[in-house]
């Protein structure tokens, strides 16, 4: 349902295989990806080695863990930029439950159960009293950051417990290879792509954000589904702040300053659409790496995070841009 | 989608209401907060702290009233912050170079503008999701400042009709806050007395009926981001002049504090609907709330917090309100 709005384009002239393929957002993006790994590979030095490789992917992992939860609330037609704030807040009840019971397992627990109130917080005020989400949960990111603040009196809480299980999360790695964190981030998105495509609830998401009035007659229970998508989203983020603090090793108040930003971007560029009822977790999962192995390569060039910053500006910009004009195109073609 | 400009501000004057519907909650919130502080300290009330609060809240309502048109258009900017410091290193940069006010004041006027022309180009050539286009924009002037220069530019002419932009006086009443009244009135008056101001309104309302009527609506639109340009450099240069200084730093999170006052005043995000008025209380209610903190001696990351509850209880007691209304 997500992509078809994109392959439906009335195609008479070109109807070889091969077009039809491109004409698919996640092919062209995709395409987009082996590009940036192409052109790095012959300029930045060890950019093709299966260290630098796998720690791209271990890298991208937070804004992965967390983009999931960002497309699907963009799906079902709103946003969610309490993403960032949330990373630094649930590292608080993480850090403090396990420096005061040793316990990763009660640790995590805890950071899951905060980041389930919020999400609570920011679905019921949306779905239910019917507060624009953006405004919510811009209102959240204020209190989030600033209870952070308020909390830590701006100094980093140390991980005291240093219990290996958590710092594994960080640096560990499957046979040594495949960082833990990547693996976290990518069987999420397996299990929520497989959701988003193939179970009813994703069906309805997509419904609930194409159009809610027809999703409605449909039968759907578009609060509910909305509501849903604001938790979804939230434990993601939690999820993502688990592996950010572990990295860390510490609660930081400044931790995921400007991680919304990115995560959106990165999901945009996915062809994750604003709108809503358009877009797929595949294509924001590349949009993410193409952004990822994108900073990396640069960083590999020598070039500054300034110039990073301002080439991914550019490069939002740009893709979007092509996107939108392929899409006026396609509809007036 | 049928009404153009349907809850039309002209018309509510008519009607003989001066505040319109999320404003008097707003105007109720200000209020309660007003009195609530001054019971808790009564050197709320005293001259030096009135006017703190008016300094504090110049610098957000001057650019808040260009973002206020901006998202009556349905629009959005967040790249202000970021444009906002990068104006005070330009200009300070300029006064070191040349010693002309005239030429440091062009130029950070014509940083900003450009910075808003490209935005709105971006948006309405390009098609291209305002508020996804002025997250890139926002990267690339981040990244840019730092490019520009690693550390705060300092001030090496000393130009006293420099610092009184920022720290001059008017009698009792500082310069800065003469500015934002005068671009607030300039603004307000566009907004509800003139066909530009209705224009504004009918784009955001309904952008696709303003374009069969004939008007170019990705012109207005334009212009709308260009003006909201404008006032970041009119703000980044009172900015740079109180601080002595451009700091690559400054400004950080000043695209959110602006876009709360605005949605706290009751502009609608999805364009077409709020009042600059409604803007001014929303500033007014942020700023008061800061000082509030300050004054009772709170810990003053609550700073952060209580703007956070506030936008979002504003939000929700309008919407309370229209349901009754409709009832």
């Amino acid at each position: 349902m997500s992509h078809t709005s994109m392959t439906a384009a009335p195609d008479k002239a070109e109807s070889s295989f091969f077009a039809r393929l491109l004409k698919r957002q996640e092919m062209a993006l995709f395409l987009c990806l082996v590009l940036v790994i192409a052109f790095f590979s012959f300029t930045a030095e060890n950019f093709l080695s299966v260290r630098n490789m796998t720690n791209v992917f271990g890298q991208a992992s937070l804004a992965l863990t967390a983009g999931i939860g960002c497309a699907i609330v963009f799906i079902s037609g709103e946003v969610d930029i309490s993403i960032g704030a949330l990373l630094a807040t649930i590292a608080l009840p993480l850090i403090l439950i396990m420096n005061g019971t040793e316990s990763l397992v009660l640790g995590i627990g805890g950071a899951l159960l905060f980041g389930l109130i919020i999400g609570i917080v920011n679905g019921y005020l949306t779905a239910y009293a019917g507060i624009n989400s953006l405004i919510v949960t811009l209102g959240m990111m204020f209190i989030l950051r600033g209870g952070v603040y308020l909390y830590t009196g701006q100094r980093a809480i140390p991980d005291d417990a240093a219990l290996d299980s958590f710092i594994a999360l960080s640096d560990g790695r499957l046979f040594g290879v495949i960082p833990y964190s990547a693996i976290i981030a990518f069987g999420l998105l397996l299990i929520f792509a497989y959701m988003m495509q193939h179970r009813p609830f994703g069906r309805q998401i997509y419904a609930v954000g194409g159009n809610p009035e027809v999703a409605r007659l449909a039968g759907y229970d578009v609060r509910r589904v909305k509501f849903t998508c604001f938790i979804i989203s939230s434990l993601l983020a939690t999820v993502a702040g688990i592996i950010l603090a572990a990295r860390v090793g510490s609660a930081q108040h400044t931790a995921g300053l400007n991680f919304e930003f990115q995560v959106v971007a990165a999901t945009v560029l996915g062809g994750v659409s604003l709108a809503g009822g358009i877009g797929s977790l595949t294509g924001m999962a590349l949009g993410v790496l193409i952004l990822q192995f994108l900073s990396n390569g640069l960083r590999g060039l020598g070039l500054p995070t300034e110039w990073q910053l301002v080439i991914t500006g550019i490069i939002i910009i740009a893709a979007v841009a092509f996107d939108e004009a392929k899409r006026r195109r396609a509809i007036g073609g | 989608m049928s009404e153009i400009v349907h809850p039309s501000p002209a018309r509510r004057l008519a009607g003989g209401r001066l505040l319109g519907s999320s404003q008097l909650v707003l105007a109720v919130i200000l209020a309660a907060l007003c009195i609530a502080i001054s019971l808790a300290a009564p050197q709320f009330y005293s001259e030096a702290n009135v006017i703190a609060i008016l300094r504090q809240c110049a610098l957000v309502l001057i650019v808040a009233s260009g973002m206020t048109m901006l998202i009556i258009t349905a629009e959005v900017d967040l790249s202000v912050g970021a444009s906002l410091a990068f104006v005070g290193c330009i200009g300070m940069a300029v006064l070191n170079a040349t010693h002309s006010l005239t030429l440091g004041i062009l130029a950070s006027l014509a940083f900003a503008g450009g910075v808003g022309l490209v935005n709105g180009l971006v948006v309405t050539r390009l098609k291209v999701n305002s508020l996804i286009g002025t997250i890139g924009m926002m990267m690339m002037l981040q990244g840019g400042v730092y490019l520009f220069t690693r550390e705060a530019v300092q001030n090496h002419h000393q130009l006293s009709s420099f610092t009184g932009l920022g720290a001059g006086y008017v009698g009792p009443i500082p310069m800065p806050v003469i500015f934002a009244a005068a671009i607030f009135i300039i603004a307000y008056v566009t907004l509800r007395f003139t066909t530009l101001g209705r224009y504004l309104y009918a784009v955001g309302a309904n952008e696709k009926a303003v374009r069969l009527s004939g008007l170019r609506s990705e012109r207005l639109k334009l212009l709308a981001f260009v003006v909201t340009g404008l006032c970041v450099g009119i703000a980044g240069m009172i900015l740079a002049s109180l601080m002595n200084a451009g700091q690559p730093t400054a400004g950080r999170g000043f695209e959110l504090t602006v876009i709360a006052a605005v949605i706290l005043g009751g502009t609608s995000l999805l364009g077409g609907r709020g009042s600059l008025f409604g803007t001014l209380l929303g500033v007014l209610v942020l700023k008061v709330i800061d000082n509030g903190i300050i004054i009772l001696g709170w810990n003053q990351d609550l700073q952060m917090v209580v703007p956070g509850v506030v936008i979002i209880l504003a939000s929700y007691l309008d919407i309370v309100r229209n349901k009754a209304n409709v009832r």
